[in-house]
């Protein structure tokens, strides 16, 4: 009862009344068009012919869209339009809830790690890779937000569309992986700063600090080239090293696609066109030398 | 609770100084970069005596004579250029060899731009390599040139010899990968896990800024920070100054890998380390090192972390020749050839074991090809020892106690 009552001085009755204000709208509108089209005029014969299929043209648009608006109106329309409005903030909700998931796994995930920052300091030892840090972020995306790009594309534009999306797409992956591999060569930094920690407190314990500060630094690029060393062998390092080579070179491709797309509209010759003209004259050349050489 | 001993009168007191020396030492640093520098490179004079695409053959003629019957040809890598062989008067491999009398050929890969995409080891080895010894074969009037290659530049060269042994009379390796199975340097890892088609398919050639990145990340302490650090704490020397831009200038002035070259290199050799184990094909022939049955020199560096004694040092064990000798010298990658030290005792070295070689050979026409000459009946009664360099000098050349390294010979027993 109540929400029938809502419904009377709510939404429902409001979409009414503005599909029925549009049919009438619409209605005058075709009315008027066609009255115009009858008043006596002075045009010559030509004139009045092609200035008549305008009117009649208008005429037609017009009635279209009153009988678009009077269908609008009936009952069962506004149903529908009221139940997709109502599917609407569904939708929303649906999208921001898997937005302020992914936010607070992201949350959840640097808290973890933020409780090892006090952990102690392994030198030359990245056996125990935060692993959770440096794959959070390509995690989201690939679970969240990727799939939006790979909505299937329709009509005379589907192609130019997919490979816009390809190139958004390989570009949001590309950043993900380098923002992990730019994490990940962070970390020696942190660890020998860490280590030189260590190595200062126990030689001011023993009252041999140096006073020299480039002695402070030889230590301190000596331990940083060694953490270094010991990241660049570990198998997590080559493995991200491989993940983005791969992922710049699948953005690269996916741009360039979309570069010859625009170019093909313009009188210049596309890579792909240059790329298929050096094969030619590459093999040709070669045909050349190869006969030159049997003489 | 400890108390800790800090000096920090000392600490302060040395700050001041340090403030001080860095104050007197930028206003000399900037009369230093202000003024006219010399940091150009290769100024050994050349005529270049062939061409071909963008491949130039450069021929360097000694001053006092030609005291060597068998011309050499340099081929480096195709990754940065042979200019590292001239740096600078006084600090040059290629003055060098003049100043020993041979008569040296070194070949110039130029840049390689999109349209040399396609060009695969098969163009490099067979064609433009194999051009340019019949260009000095024919141009000196001799049957074979002795060889020597630098880096990727010696994995060609080795892969030349063993197609085309007749053309060759000695060879010298330095730097040179052959057996890539080996975790030791970080590139042979790295280089496992690569999706080379992918790069390649999308790029075409490997681009020489991407190539330095990844070789300043090889040691990022050092070359991206510390090296800096010394430029800035030296920069009042005008002589250290012109030395580090010529190394920079040197350095980053890379020509791009052309793509297939890339593709093959990797997939073949990092990849595949087919070389050491004859399965490697180039231009539909395998590679059957057995057949590389010229005098062989391998040289390499103790302390190179991109091409480590591990990818070197197997290669005199798999070739045909009855006449190897590997050298290990207490330095890294580059150090062979541009530190004052190596190149004292590296190049005369060299000089030396061609010359010992240096017999006279027949006058042929170059066209003619000459049958190679058969594996040593002696192969197996060869003897492989490390013996103190000293007591193996050969006439002709500097005594070898200089070379600081270690010396392993095989010859005939």
């Amino acid at each position: 009862m109540g929400e029938k009552k809502e419904n009377a001085f709510g939404f429902e009755s409001m979409v009414a009344t503005w599909t029925d204000a549009m049919n009438a709208f619409w209605g005058s509108l075709a009315g008027s068009a066609a009255s115009s089209a009858e008043k006596p005029g002075t045009p010559p014969e030509t004139e009045k012919q092609a200035s008549s299929s305008h009117l009649d043209a208008m005429g037609k648009a017009l009635k279209n869209w009153q009988t678009l608006a009077a269908a609008m109106s009936a009952p069962a329309s506004v149903g529908s339009l009221l139940k997709s409005a109502g599917a609407m903030p569904e939708l929303l909700a649906q999208f921001a809830q898997s937005a302020m998931s992914s936010f607070l796994e992201l949350q959840r995930k640097a808290a973890e790690s933020a409780g090892r920052i006090g952990a102690s300091v392994e030198a030359y030892r990245f056996e125990n890779i935060d692993e959770n840090l440096f794959h959070v972020w390509t995690d989201i995306y690939e679970k969240e937000f990727r799939q939006f790009f790979r909505i299937p594309q329709l009509g005379l534009t589907r192609t130019y569309q997919e490979k816009l999306n390809a190139a958004a797409d390989t570009f949001n992956r590309f950043q993900s992986t380098y923002t992990e591999f730019l994490r990940m060569l962070v970390l020696p930094f942190n660890r020998s700063l860490a280590v030189m920690q260590d190595q200062m407190g126990e030689l001011a314990e023993k009252g041999e600090l140096p006073e020299d500060s480039q002695v402070v630094y030889r230590m301190w690029i000596k331990v940083l080239e060694g953490h270094f060393m010991t990241l660049f062998q570990t198998p997590e390092y080559v493995e991200i090293l491989g993940k983005t080579i791969t992922a710049l070179a699948d953005y690269s491709h996916a741009k360039d696609a979309v570069v010859e797309d625009m170019l093909h509209s313009l009188p210049v010759a596309t890579r792909t066109e240059l790329d298929e003209l050096a094969r030619e004259v590459y093999e040709l050349k070669k045909c050349i030398r190869k006969l030159e050489k049997r003489k | 609770m400890t108390q800790f001993k800090i000096p920090v009168d000392l600490i302060v007191s040395k700050l001041a100084e340090d403030a001080e020396r860095v104050q007197n030492r930028a206003k000399k640093a900037s009369e230093v970069l202000l003024s006219d520098l010399d940091a150009k490179l290769a100024q050994t004079p050349y005529d270049i005596v062939y061409r071909e695409d963008r491949v130039t053959l450069k021929h360097y003629r000694p001053e006092n004579g030609i005291r060597y019957k068998t011309p050499l040809l340099v081929v480096y890598a195709l990754i940065n250029r042979e200019t590292m062989l001239d740096l600078q008067p006084g600090r040059s491999v290629v003055e060098r060899f003049l100043e020993a009398g041979i008569d040296l050929y070194m070949i110039d890969w130029g840049y390689p731009t999109r349209k040399d995409r396609f060009q695969g080891l098969d163009d490099h080895i067979n064609g433009y390599m194999d051009n340019v010894v019949d260009v000095i074969r024919k141009s000196t009037g001799v049957a074979q040139v002795n060889l020597m290659g630098i880096c990727m530049g010696g994995t060609f060269s080795v892969i030349y010899s063993a197609l085309h042994p007749e053309k060759i009379k000695n060879l010298v390796t330095t730097v040179t990968p052959t057996a890539f199975d080996t975790r030791k340097g970080l590139l042979h890892v790295w280089m496992k896990h690569l999706d080379v088609d992918r790069v390649v398919d999308t790029y075409g050639n490997l681009s020489a800024d991407i190539m330095n990145f990844g070789f300043l990340l090889l040691n990022p302490a050092r070359l991206m920070i510390d090296k800096y650090v010394g430029f800035m704490e030296n920069m009042d020397n005008k002589t250290f100054v012109e030395n580090f831009l010529r190394m920079e200038t040197w350095i980053f002035d890379s020509p791009d890998l052309p793509g297939e070259v890339f593709r093959q290199f990797i997939k073949d050799c990092y990849q595949g380390n087919k070389l050491i184990r004859n399965q490697l094909e180039v231009g539909g022939q395998r590679v059957d090192l057995k057949k590389l049955t010229m005098p062989l020199l391998n040289i390499y560096g103790r302390f190179d972390h991109l091409v480590p004694p591990e990818a070197c040092e197997q290669l005199t064990r798999h070739v045909g020749s009855a006449d190897t000798e590997d050298i290990c010298l207490d330095t890294g990658h580059i150090g062979i050839y541009v530190s004052s030290k190596y190149q004292r005792e590296f190049a005369p070295k060299i000089a030396g074991w061609l010359k010992e070689r240096d017999q006279i050979p027949k006058k042929q026409s170059p066209r003619k090809k000459t049958k190679a000459a058969p594996p040593s009946a002696g192969l197996k009664k060869t003897v492989q020892k490390t013996k103190p360099v000293k007591k193996n000098t050969p006439a002709g050349a500097k005594p070898e106690s200089s070379v600081s390294g270690t010396v392993t010979r095989k010859t005939n027993g």
